[in-house]
């Protein structure tokens, strides 16, 4: 305790204190420079509409979007990767300009920039200004790197590639021996399996607490455990519990009368450790929201199917299922995203390094770091990125959970 | 499907319906039904425990004995001498207080981020308000590690490493997305018509944003701090590229790997302070549970 | 009621923020924990150092990355050099960062990448590899007088027909480790050493116990067989040949035909079994040396891993150690505060006080021959064995070996692969990945 001296707290608090007065700081400035130069760029805006009426709007659709599209390759071109300065970085004024014009020539302009749409654009500055730090700048930059060869060996002048990384993501072996259809389809016996498991086990559990019991939140509060643990803790928890020797589940099986198995160096077994792991680690969540669901099941329905001499069975997949749906889907869409580029659980029970345990996400992390081979790293990561966008977009369209939006 | 029948719903209200429906929903169960429940639920809890406990006695046992084949939770030679090393000659202490300090501020700031933002999303049609909304979603997609190069790359650029700066500014923006989604769903369970009548009243978008959604919505405000806290808490990846070289500033995930040599690894320090930093999670979770359960399904089903 | 909780709040986020930015509260310097010193005796350095180097006015803060952990007392010796030597040169100040091994690489290539790298690395020799693929690195030869350092330790760090690093420690190799409650005279060949065990493994006891895992405790094997990883050129991976057989053969027979280890056992099973007394013998490295002399004391006894009968020759371990590296950026006041650090570091006195305090073998020829070493049995078996041992190669290529190795030698161990198909699979691997590094 000796080094929590006033000092040190005074310190942190200070550091805390002027980080937050220099986001409120930031804020401000944004929201002020927003607020006095809406009218004036709405007045603009619609100067220019009138002026370019005569072209027709298709005719400006176009050009605006072929703007765009131009200034986005410049985006991904002109980030300089390793000690290179992209040749295209000293035209980024000429970017800025032809954002600018793409913006007001499109006949959305006077949409966007209408006095009543100040407030939600204002509202969210702070919001994209901090994405574009956090989530645009990266994907660019990991965009520009895929199309170079950086690595060790091309380190401070990586050299430029085209789609060189995107084939060789789908025809060389991604570490060793394994290439990538075999991990994807790997991946998505892990992800199908996980939330399967998820669901049913949460559905269970929350079925199990939907009714009137003594120590409902005891019960409640201990199931919770596994999510309030972080991750790594538990990764390394259970890591222990599949030590072959001192493991709890080898002695148990082993009481039991069973053989005990090799979880870390068998590739069948150790998959089934890190789906355990995981299983473990993810009921808890579906459990809460399924729960939630429930409860907002009115009983009604309930009465009414008894009093038509429905059995369980049916009352669960005629009015339960149905009515947990809303809950449901944004649930499952978010634990498949989640469980498929999950990197703790397959990364830390996977000591060994088996490359048969390997899912998408951790032979790209391996691949990137162990051999810091960034380049083809990135590829895969697109690659990756562009499976799960074309499940998210695909599920999406199914269940309509964006129907709200279209409102 | 039954589901478009499903009745529209009063917000206000859910609280005392909600209870009312859900005791009348329970079905008559026969004793010996109640006891397999409850003999059910008793084995889940133990094993959702069990793994816990395992920790809990690793940090008691003398020596950094990882592994041992007595199943006993507390060992025979059991001792407090890992949490007193842990909690007085470590800076262990000092990693937490910054940990809170850091998550704490990280929470608040991404509240008020999100709950701007998701008004946006949810009063306004704008454009760009479907594609931000998918937007939003892919920032899940994108692997973590990855991302680490470019940013602190750019974090560098700025000169917001070496501070808390960079590492608040990168936690908030983390869990916006999320929060996003979360509490759009729940405004758009609040009726229209109650700011439609503020605003007749004279009240501007602002006030009337503040002074009646915000009340209304204090479950999924309770929900979005607890989840931008969880994810700030136990963060390493992004702790890691911005405060690694500052030891004053760490917190306690990066502290934690001191315990970890490249070989050897002090067992009884690195489960000690794991159950130490248990506690304020818990604390955290176990305190916000009731919110937890109402707010996360009322945000998502829609009249 | 919840207007005033906000309010409240408010008020207090205001007055924290007020408080905190009022006041010049500099940021501590640093927080020491507590130093676990060994019983040996406490050298004072500061009185007796060699002083190098001129004394620069600048004042100069050198950032060092180190790969020295708490854990067995690395740290706090790096820290504790660092400060005599701040005593001695009061402008000169240091930054010591601890890093893990894989993060030292990854962060100092990010940091290359990003423009900023630290001033001094202390870290282990396989990382002069990539270092030097990127030429993130400034070579030492003209710099510093190598002749004063053990041949195989700067082998370790030779790249190119250069040196990448000086060396402050030499060996982190393997050897043969031994309880001597259990085993009265250590085995001297393989023959002595199936017997032995043979006669100690029965219900939880083991005969021997090492890490299964790794192919890092293959290589001494494959050393006496007379094989190596890598053709003469140094670069050329020689995976699958007889030698590699005969010892993924040998691994499969202690294991299977004549049991003598645990069924599966990483570092930690093997390390606990020793610790509990369960294991006879253990097959570790130099850093574990402390953490054993603790537990066993005088029962703890250190010998060469037992030569192969098959062949007549003693096992080679990899020798490597720990080194300074330089990064290329560094000139001026900066490079003449660290070539002064580092003769500090290996000059006699501290080598001397390394031996004393972390049970490692010194870099400095002349340290070899200080009776600290000599009088000592287990830092004597030490030497013993790294003088049979072979310097670990640096090139990045040896990563690719490591990598193909794992598997191949773990699927061998959970009897799913025949040693041939392993040496071959090894063997295309590791072309596979070499040619991925280009």
């Amino acid at each position: 305790m000796q080094f929590l001296t006033l000092e040190v707290i005074l310190n942190s608090l200070r550091e805390v204190g002027s980080t937050v007065l220099y986001i409120l700081v930031g804020t401000a400035f944004l929201e002020i420079v927003a607020y006095l130069w809406w009218k004036p760029l709405s007045t603009f805006s619609e100067w220019i509409d009138r002026g370019l009426k005569f072209l027709g709007k298709p005719v400006r659709h176009v050009i605006s979007t072929l703007l765009i599209v131009g200034v986005v390759i410049f985006a991904v071109g002109s980030v300089g990767v390793g000690q290179n300065v992209s040749p295209l970085a000293p035209y980024w004024p000429f970017a800025i300009v032809a954002f600018l014009v793409a913006t007001y020539i499109s006949p959305n302009a006077v949409k966007i920039f209408h006095w009543r749409m100040r407030l939600p654009y204002m509202l969210l500055l702070p919001a994209i200004v901090g994405l574009m730090l956090l989530v645009i700048y990266p994907l660019l930059w990991e965009l520009n790197v895929s199309f170079t060869n950086l690595n060790p060996r091309h380190f401070k002048s990586p050299d430029f590639v085209g789609f060189l990384n995107y084939v060789e993501v789908f025809t060389r072996p991604i570490l060793k021996q394994v290439t990538f259809f075999p991990v994807l389809m790997r991946t998505i016996l892990w992800t199908v399996v996980n939330l399967a498991f998820h669901v049913s086990g949460g559905m269970g559990l929350a079925l199990l607490l939907n009714r009137k019991m003594r120590l409902r939140g005891l019960y409640r509060a201990l199931l919770i455990f596994p999510w309030a643990i972080p991750q790594p803790i538990a990764c390394l928890a259970w890591l222990g519990e599949f030590h072959f020797e001192y493991g709890f589940v080898n002695i148990a099986l082993q009481r039991v009368g069973l053989a005990p198995v090799r979880w870390l160096t068998e590739p069948t077994a150790n998959f089934a450790a890190m789906c355990i792991t995981n299983i473990w680690l993810g009921i808890p969540f579906m459990m809460v929201i399924i729960l939630g669901g429930l409860q907002s099941i009115a009983g009604e329905y309930y009465e009414a199917a008894d009093m038509d001499g429905a059995s369980p069975w049916q009352k669960f997949w005629q009015i339960t299922t149905p009515l947990l749906q809303p809950v449901l889907t944004p649930a499952i869409i978010l634990g498949t995203v989640w469980t498929f580029t999950n990197f703790n659980v397959p990364f830390f029970i996977n000591q060994n390094e088996l490359e048969t345990s390997d899912t998408l996400v951790t032979a790209l992390f391996r691949s990137a770091f162990q051999y810091f081979n960034l380049s083809s790293a990135a590829a895969f990561a697109f690659v990756n990125f562009g499976l799960l966008l074309i499940f998210a977009i695909f599920y999406i369209r199914i269940t309509g959970v964006l129907k709200g939006v279209t409102e | 499907m039954t589901a478009t029948t499903a009745p529209t719903r009063v917000p206000v209200r859910r609280q005392k319906s909600t209870r009312q429906h859900f005791f009348k929903s329970g079905l008559e169960d026969s004793p010996f039904k109640r006891f397999l429940i409850h003999l059910a639920l008793i084995l889940s809890c133990a094993l959702a425990v069990y793994p816990v406990l395992r920790i809990v006695s690793v940090s008691l046992r003398p020596g950094d004995r990882l592994l041992s084949t007595s199943l006993a939770i507390i060992p025979p030679d059991a001792t407090l001498q890992a949490y007193k090393t842990v909690l007085f000659d470590k800076a262990f202490p000092v990693w937490v207080w910054n940990s809170l300090a850091i998550t704490t501020a990280t929470a608040i700031t991404g509240v008020i981020l999100a709950a701007t933002s998701a008004y946006a999303f949810s009063r306004w049609k704008f454009i760009g308000r479907g594609p931000g909304l998918v937007f939003l979603l892919t920032t899940q997609m994108l692997p973590a590690p990855m991302m680490m190069v470019p940013i602190y790359i750019l974090a560098i650029k700025l000169g917001l490493t070496q501070t808390y700066r960079g590492l608040i500014i990168a936690y908030s923006i983390t869990s916006v997305p999320f929060s996003i989604w979360i509490l759009k769903g729940y405004y758009d369970t609040i009726p229209h018509e109650l700011e439609e009548a503020a605003l007749i009243d004279g009240v501007s978008r602002l006030s009337a944003f503040w002074r009646i959604i915000l009340p209304l919505s204090t479950p999924a405000l309770a929900i979005v701090f607890l989840f931008s806290f969880m994810a700030a808490w136990s963060d390493y990846l992004l702790a890691r590229v911005m405060i690694a070289s500052e030891r004053p500033l760490w917190t306690w995930v990066l502290g934690v790997r001191d315990f970890q040599g490249q070989f050897q690894t002090q067992w009884g320090l690195f489960s000690a302070a794991s159950v130490l930093v248990m506690i304020p999670a818990m604390a955290l979770f176990l305190y916000s549970s009731k919110w937890l359960i109402s707010g996360l399904t009322l945000g998502s089903v829609k009249g | 009621m919840k207007k005033n909780v906000f309010v409240t709040m408010a008020l207090l986020a205001v007055v924290t923020l007020l408080a905190t930015q009022c006041g010049p509260a500099p940021t501590p310097e640093r927080i020491v924990e507590t130093v676990v010193v060994t019983q040996k005796e406490e050298v004072v350095v500061t009185q007796e150092v060699i002083k190098e180097v001129p004394v620069e006015a600048e004042p100069v803060t050198i950032v060092m990355w180190t790969k020295e952990g708490e854990a067995d007392g690395g740290l706090q010796f790096v820290q504790a050099l660092a400060d005599a030597y701040t005593a001695l040169n009061p402008e000169v100040t240091f930054e010591v960062t601890n890093k893990d091994v894989e993060t030292l690489r990854e962060d100092f290539l990010t940091a290359g990448l990003a423009g900023s790298l630290p001033d001094l690395l202390w870290t282990v020799n396989d990382h002069a590899g990539p270092f030097t693929d990127a030429e993130l690195l400034m070579p030492v030869d003209d710099l510093f007088d190598l002749n004063l350092y053990v041949d195989s330790a700067l082998a370790a760090a030779e790249l190119g027909g250069r040196t990448w690093g000086v060396p402050i420690a030499n060996g982190n190799h393997l050897m043969l480790l031994y309880n001597k409650d259990l085993v009265a005279t250590p085995p001297a060949n393989t023959d002595e050493l199936l017997a032995m065990g043979k006669g100690l493994t029965s219900g939880e006891q083991y005969g021997l116990v090492y890490n299964q895992t790794e192919p890092f405790w293959l290589v001494p094997w494959l050393g006496g067989f007379g094989g190596a990883v890598f053709a003469e050129d140094g670069k050329t991976p020689t995976l699958n040949t007889p030698e590699m057989v005969a010892t993924l053969q040998f691994l499969y027979d202690i294991k299977y035909t004549t049991p003598i280890i645990p069924a599966e056992s990483d570092y930690n099973g093997a390390d606990t079994l020793f610790k509990e007394g369960k294991a006879a013998m253990i097959i570790n490295g130099d850093w574990s040396l402390g953490g054993y002399k603790d537990l066993l004391g005088d029962n703890l006894g250190v010998a060469r891993i037992p030569m192969i009968s098959a062949t007549g020759e003693w096992p080679k371990p990899y020798t490597s150690g720990v080194y300074f590296m330089l990064p290329y950026t560094l000139e001026g006041a900066k490079l003449d505060a660290v070539k002064g650090f580092i003769s500090f570091v290996t000059s006699p006195t501290n080598q001397a006080l390394m031996v004393a305090k972390l049970n490692r073998l010194p870099a400095l020829k002349a340290a070899l021959e200080d009776p600290l070493i000599t009088n000592d049995p287990i830092l004597k078996g030490s030497a013993d064995q790294m003088v049979v041992g072979t310097p670990m190669p640096t090139v990045s290529e040896m990563r690719c070996n490591w990598d193909s190795m794992k598997p191949e030698m773990q699927a061998v161990l959970a009897d799913t692969k025949a040693p041939e198909e392993a040496a071959a699979a090894m063997q295309t691997a590791a072309e596979d990945c070499i040619t991925k590094l280009q």
